[in-house]
């Protein structure tokens, strides 16, 4: 596995960033996959010594100023996220394809769920079970990022 | 020689995952605290909303750019129909309009003769929606003007057909426009066939609003046109805000439930105009002993 610089993941979470601020609307915003959550859990996972939780914590600042509601709420849904994914970082990296993606659905999930209580703590409305759309079209587009060959673990465990 | 060695640390960690947890934690409810309590970082978040601005633009840019190509390349044909619509649509709103001349003109007679103070004039700013809402269930737009060209938190926004919603948030080159069919909002309206006086809610979920605590016999019908009632001081009065669309009179509870369609919708245009300036509020005349009350952050500033 090629050592990984820090330009890199800064560059990976600038251009999730940049998807995140497409003009979304209407079934796409709800399709739409937290890019940035994927790219942080991927360099969490990949190289935990670079992309810690103070970068979660960071990139979910940066969402909460972008959508403009409570500071805060994001930032708590990726760091629980993070540390979820940091914690079991070097079991991880041995599981298998399918198991990663599963591993890593759990915790879009969690981050998903954890919004949701903030949400409803700060006054919002319950919504429906399309609120999940977004883990579901998270986890496939996780699908794509690991058929294109850009292994999160080394090359024998993939093969 | 035998001294007790350290466990030679091979992975540098830093520190533990869970200290950082509860360390980044704390700071976010703090910081949530502080922002929901105290209003403390309107100023920080403005700075901040500003540095993320230029990526704003480099986001929406291939947008613009598909809308620019697909305008020049839009065909004679489209355009001459579009012209012709227009200018239908022109003929008919101008002869609206002369009568509505002679109306005002009696109408500034006739108040004249009865001294009521004369209806004022709205300036109006136009602006672009740039954003509907990064977060699905939160009933928020952005446009393309803020605080730089005079937008203050607590405008009405409205568009060609009725009330749109209120400014709620300001930074320096955008603004946040909360719609009327958001939880938060609530608007006074009048139902322009009798003029009753009730407040609309927005419902949250689906685009829709409610009139609540009005009682069972309310002398409201199906189809009724629910327009600003003007009494509040943010919308100015008679512009369109919804259409009723179907009225639940339950026997066993003692309120009707209303409930209403918008009549202004973000998914239709891209222009809305802020209204600058808002309604005149009547100068109430205080002691001058009382203190002076602080305006809220949703009311609107007077001049």
């Amino acid at each position: 596995m090629r050592p990984v610089s820090i330009s890199q993941i800064y560059l990976g979470l600038l251009l999730a960033l940049l998807l995140y601020l497409l003009p979304w609307g209407g079934f796409g915003l709800l399709l739409r996959p937290d890019f940035i959550l994927l790219v942080l859990l991927y360099w969490l996972i990949r190289a935990p010594h670079l992309c810690n939780i103070g970068t979660a914590w960071m990139m979910g600042m940066l969402v909460d100023l972008a959508e403009g509601g409570l500071f805060g709420q994001h930032a708590i849904a990726y760091i629980v996220a993070a540390f979820l994914a940091v914690v079991y970082q070097r079991r991880v990296t041995l599981f298998n394809r399918w198991q990663q993606a599963g591993y890593v659905f759990g915790l879009l999930l969690i981050a998903q769920t954890v919004l949701l209580i903030l949400k409803l703590f700060s006054g919002g409305e319950l919504p429906g079970l399309a609120y999940y759309l977004s883990s579901i079209s998270g986890i496939l587009l996780w699908q794509l990022v690991i058929y294109s060959k850009i292994k999160v673990t080394g090359d024998k465990e993939l093969g | 020689m035998a001294q007790p060695q350290q466990p030679t640390a091979f992975f540098v960690r830093g520190p533990s995952p869970f200290a950082r947890l509860i360390f980044f934690f704390a700071l976010s409810i703090v910081l949530m605290a502080v922002d929901a309590r105290l209003h403390y970082l309107t100023e920080v978040r403005q700075g901040f909303a500003t540095m993320l601005y230029p990526l704003e633009v480099v986001a929406s840019s291939p947008i613009r750019l598909y809308r620019y190509v697909t305008g020049y390349f839009s065909n004679q044909t489209t355009l001459m129909r579009e012209n012709s619509q227009l200018r239908l649509q022109l003929t008919r709103e101008s002869v609206d309009l002369q009568q509505l001349m002679t109306t005002n003109n009696e109408n500034a007679h006739l108040r004249s003769l009865l001294e009521i103070r004369e209806k004022l004039h709205y300036p109006t700013k136009l602006a672009e929606i740039t954003h509907i809402g990064r977060d699905p269930f939160v009933h928020k737009v952005d446009v393309n003007i803020g605080s730089q060209q005079g937008v203050m938190a607590g405008q009405a926004v409205v568009d060609g057909a009725g009330v749109i919603g209120q400014v709620t948030r300001v930074y320096p080159f955008t603004s946040e426009i909360t719609m009327i069919t958001d939880k938060s909002l609530a608007i006074p309206v009048q139902v322009e066939r009798n003029g009753l006086r009730a407040i609309a809610f927005g419902h949250g979920r689906d685009e829709t609003l409610y009139v609540p605590y009005l009682p069972a016999n309310v002398d409201i019908r199906e189809g009724d046109k629910l327009i600003t009632s003007g009494i509040d001081g943010t919308y100015p009065e008679n512009l369109t805000i919804a259409n009723v669309k179907h009225i639940d009179r339950d026997p066993d509870s003692p309120f009707a439930r209303i409930v209403c369609t918008p009549a202004a919708g973000t998914d239709r245009y891209r222009q809305v105009l802020i209204i600058t300036a808002p309604p005149a509020t009547p100068q109430i005349e205080t002691e001058p002993t009382t203190t002076s009350r602080k305006p809220s952050r949703h009311a609107p500033r007077q001049h």
